[in-house]
């Protein structure tokens, strides 16, 4: 008898290793990003870096 | 967000909390009353719960890095639901605190956040809570409402003026397969009037995940409708399918770069706005 494969619950996260070797992390949170711009930073770039002494900047303006 | 529907919040509030009395916020029409613990389609009361929040840039470019706030409880039961067990079980996410949340969102904005991105689940089904956390931001945030477009008008009419971004995920092009996939055989009337209210309201983008076979039945009727109606209109082609571990109706495998290939193509035939 087949068995029904596992149910994500609440909470759950889940990686996939695909047959041609691809990795797919399913609805990743914020460490699984993180993990995967480790791991894979040419399919993961971010602005992050590059926007946020902008935003540092604005939010200063606005606060004066 | 317009300075003048960011001070009328709280009237909006009030109006939103009084409909979940009666609940007809989305088709469903469940008319439940939440107020007093009862729960429709969407699986919450009018307690207001948040699954996730976290910056993500994974969204359309020009929306990253995007403060992500996922609101528990959804009007869809879409087959790959990549967060299925979060919509099934609502009210095990934790309840929001607006304060908090607000502080939050400061933080995110001070860490590169370039839009704040409401979503769930579906915000719509969450409108009391969404509009009062905007009540508690600047109307200088840049919002998006990242929703899959399946509600009344009552939700369109008190968020108008708060939304910058209206992130439509346009699922299925026909009926048939709405009802199968998502659970909704109204689906394309329903949605099709929101997207055409929300382009006379703000910027539109219009989000199709291409779903392995469905080129015909789903991925050219929206196209071609699109091309009809809005043929200016930002339209975003994800290639990010997941299938479900166990599959009823929803394809069971991952899109091909030959299919996304074609998809674009067609696209660009029809002389559509495609954004990445």
């Amino acid at each position: 008898m087949k068995k029904a494969p596992y149910k994500r619950k609440p909470g759950d996260l889940e990686i996939r290793i695909l047959k041609n070797g691809k990795v797919v992390m399913v609805a990743p949170d914020e460490t699984l990003v993180k993990i995967a711009q480790v791991v894979d930073p040419e399919h993961c770039a971010t602005q992050h870096n590059t926007e946020t002494k902008e935003n540092a900047r604005r939010q200063k303006g606005e606060s004066h | 967000m317009d300075h003048q529907a960011h001070r009328k919040i709280p009237e909006r509030v009030k109006l939103a909390r009084e409909a979940l009395a009666n609940c007809n916020l989305c088709p469903r029409q469940c008319g439940v009353d939440r107020t007093a613990g009862q729960k429709g389609y969407c699986g919450i009361d009018d307690t207001v719960r948040c699954f996730r929040e976290m910056l993500y840039c994974g969204e359309e470019n020009e929306l990253n890095p995007s403060h992500q706030i996922h609101f528990a409880g959804c009007n869809l039961r879409c087959e790959f639901c990549i967060l299925s067990e979060w919509n099934e079980q609502p009210m095990a996410a934790k309840e929001i605190d607006f304060d908090d949340m607000a502080g939050k969102i400061i933080d995110r904005w001070s860490k590169g956040a370039k839009t704040l991105n409401v979503l769930g689940g579906e915000p719509a089904v969450n409108l009391h809570g969404v509009l009062e956390l905007l009540g508690r931001v600047k109307p200088e945030i840049k919002v998006v409402w990242n929703s899959n477009m399946y509600y009344n008008e009552i939700v369109d009419k008190l968020i108008t003026g708060l939304i910058d971004v209206y992130l439509a995920d346009f699922k299925c092009g026909n009926n048939r397969c709405a009802e199968d996939l998502l659970g909704a055989n109204d689906y394309m009337e329903i949605v099709k009037e929101n997207i055409l209210r929300a382009v006379n309201r703000a910027d539109v983008i219009i989000r199709h995940v291409i779903m392995p076979g469905h080129s015909q039945c789903c991925l050219k009727p929206i196209l071609t409708w699109l091309a009809d109606k809005l043929p200016d209109v930002k339209l975003s082609l994800r290639d990010n399918y997941v299938p479900p571990v166990q599959v009823a109706s929803a394809p069971s495998g991952y899109l091909t770069q030959e299919e996304m290939q074609k998809a674009v193509g067609l696209a660009k035939s029809m002389g559509l706005n495609l954004i990445k």
